[in-house]
Order: C-alpha cells, then sequence, then structure tokens
C-alpha cells in the first residue's frame, strides 16, 4: 500500500519513548487521515474524539479572544493526548505517563508546521 | 415525551443523540415503519423521511450487491451546512436503519463511533424476538405506521 506524505512524520513521533500512537486527523470530519499506532489503540475512536476536542478548544481560544490554538495537552492517570492542528489537519500523539512531555511537544509544533 | 415506540431503544437512543450531538435521528424498520424519531416537529415529515430513508437504503444495499457481492451498510452525505448518515444496524428483532442529520456539532467520525456504540446498545437491550409473526400485508403496514407515529407524537 502507497504511504501517504504524513508516513515519515508520524513514525518519528511513534518512535518517541511512551508514545504508543499518533495520527494526522481531519478537524471537520472526525476521521483519520493517517496513523502509527501500536496494537490494542482503538484508533478511530481516539482520532474522532481527538478532532473534536481540538474543535472545541480552538472555538474557545478564539471566543476568549485568545488567538489561534497552538497546542493541547489533555494529561490522564497513566498516560495522555497531545494535539497540535494547521488549517483543519490535526497531529495527535497518545503517549504513556514515561513519555518526555517536553521534547514531544517540540517535535510536535515543528511537525505541525510541515502540515498541508 | 418518548422518542421510542418499545421502551428498550429509549436510553440507547437518547445516549447516541447525547454523545454524538446529532440534530435529527429516525430508527425504522427496512420496510419504512418508524420506531424512534428525535427532532421531528411534525409526523408527516416523519413519513416523508422513512419512506426516503428505506428507498435510499435498499438502493444502497442493491448497487453494493451489484458492484461488490455484499450490501453497502452505511451512507455518508455532507451538505453545505447539514450532513445526513444512514446506517444498518442488526438486532435480535431484526434489521433496523438509522438516520441521522448532523451539523458542525459533530462529525462524520464521532457519528460513526457513536453509531458503532448504538448498534452493541441496542443488540444488548432488545428483548428476545417475539413469535415468528406473518409479515404485515398493506392495511397492516399502514396502521402500524399510524400507530407508531401517534405513539412518537404523543397522541396515544
Amino acid at each position: 500500500m502507497k504511504k501517504t506524505p504524513y508516513a515519515e512524520l508520524l513514525a518519528m513521533l511513534s518512535r518517541h519513548r511512551g508514545v504508543v500512537g499518533s495520527f494526522v486527523v481531519s478537524e471537520r470530519d472526525g476521521l483519520a487521515v493517517d496513523s502509527n499506532v501500536q496494537i490494542g489503540v482503538h484508533s478511530d475512536a481516539v482520532a474522532a474524539l481527538a478532532a473534536s476536542l481540538h474543535r472545541k478548544a480552538r472555538l474557545a481560544c478564539g471566543a476568549a479572544g485568545s488567538g489561534t490554538v497552538t497546542f493541547l495537552r489533555l494529561d490522564a492517570e497513566r498516560g495522555g493526548i497531545c494535539a497540535a492542528g494547521r488549517d483543519d489537519l490535526v497531529l495527535v500523539t497518545i503517549s504513556e505517563a514515561r513519555a518526555n512531555l517536553g521534547l514531544l511537544r517540540v517535535e510536535m509544533m515543528r511537525a505541525a508546521k510541515a502540515l498541508t | 415525551m418518548r422518542i421510542a415506540v418499545e421502551r428498550w431503544m429509549e436510553e440507547p437512543l437518547r445516549r447516541f443523540i447525547d454523545d454524538s450531538r446529532v440534530r435529527i435521528v429516525l430508527l425504522l424498520e427496512p420496510s419504512g415503519r418508524v420506531l424512534a424519531q428525535h427532532g421531528f416537529t411534525r409526523s408527516i415529515e416523519v413519513m416523508s423521511a422513512c419512506a426516503l430513508a428505506a428507498a435510499i437504503h435498499a438502493s444502497a444495499a442493491e448497487i453494493g450487491r451489484q458492484l461488490d457481492g455484499t450490501p453497502f451498510t452505511a451512507l455518508h452525505h455532507p451538505g453545505a451546512r447539514r450532513q445526513i448518515f444512514l446506517g444498518a444496524l442488526s438486532t435480535s428483532r431484526g434489521a433496523y436503519i438509522l438516520l441521522t442529520v448532523f451539523d458542525d456539532s459533530s462529525s462524520i467520525g464521532l457519528v460513526r463511533l457513536y453509531f458503532t456504540e448504538l448498534g452493541a446498545r441496542l443488540a444488548a437491550a432488545a428483548p428476545a424476538p417475539a413469535a415468528t409473526a406473518p409479515a404485515p400485508g398493506l392495511v397492516d403496514f399502514e396502521s402500524d405506521l399510524n400507530r407508531n407515529l401517534a405513539k412518537l407524537f404523543g397522541r396515544i
């Protein structure tokens, strides 16, 4: 199967310690454009919900006069979800608690700039 | 106000509506008989939507059979402001069709996700099928349809 233009980018993010999955998601549709996930990750569900979350964060920041959302981080008991968007595309990662979130954030912000 | 003709359908459907943030929901049998509705204000609109949904589902299923050997079971049509999703569900009570209309408050990804959950919840909630009944004739169909519409719009 032919690789998408995002395959290398997602593979790079998924190589980070503690990252169990990464996606490029269409914010409007909530559908994964491409993904690189470990077995057991419910990728369709995470893609749809993360896209919805990013959209609501964008609307909230707009309403608050804070401008464009650049990075979204959701911490949970055993890990978290990070998202960085550009236009209609959102880059999403799922990570375990042991992930280096600072490094992941830098890599995601850089990678999000390449999304078209 | 009740949204379903049969009580066991109420909770799964309400949960689907709350979770997916869809505007309109119609659950019907493949024959076009309505079983549940949310978002309509007039019974005549429900009747029209049921007839159209049943026809679209039958056409899509037949196109799928001819192209792919198996019926297509879901259809998504995005409009400028609103989108429709039509999908088939299976329970021990038989096959159902769900027609739903949504806007920017939701997305096709969310609708598909919660549609899958709805199918599982309906299948789990469905009581054992009643003794096999003969297929309804046209007169029975119309009286069933009218009775269901009356229930859904609070006339019974």
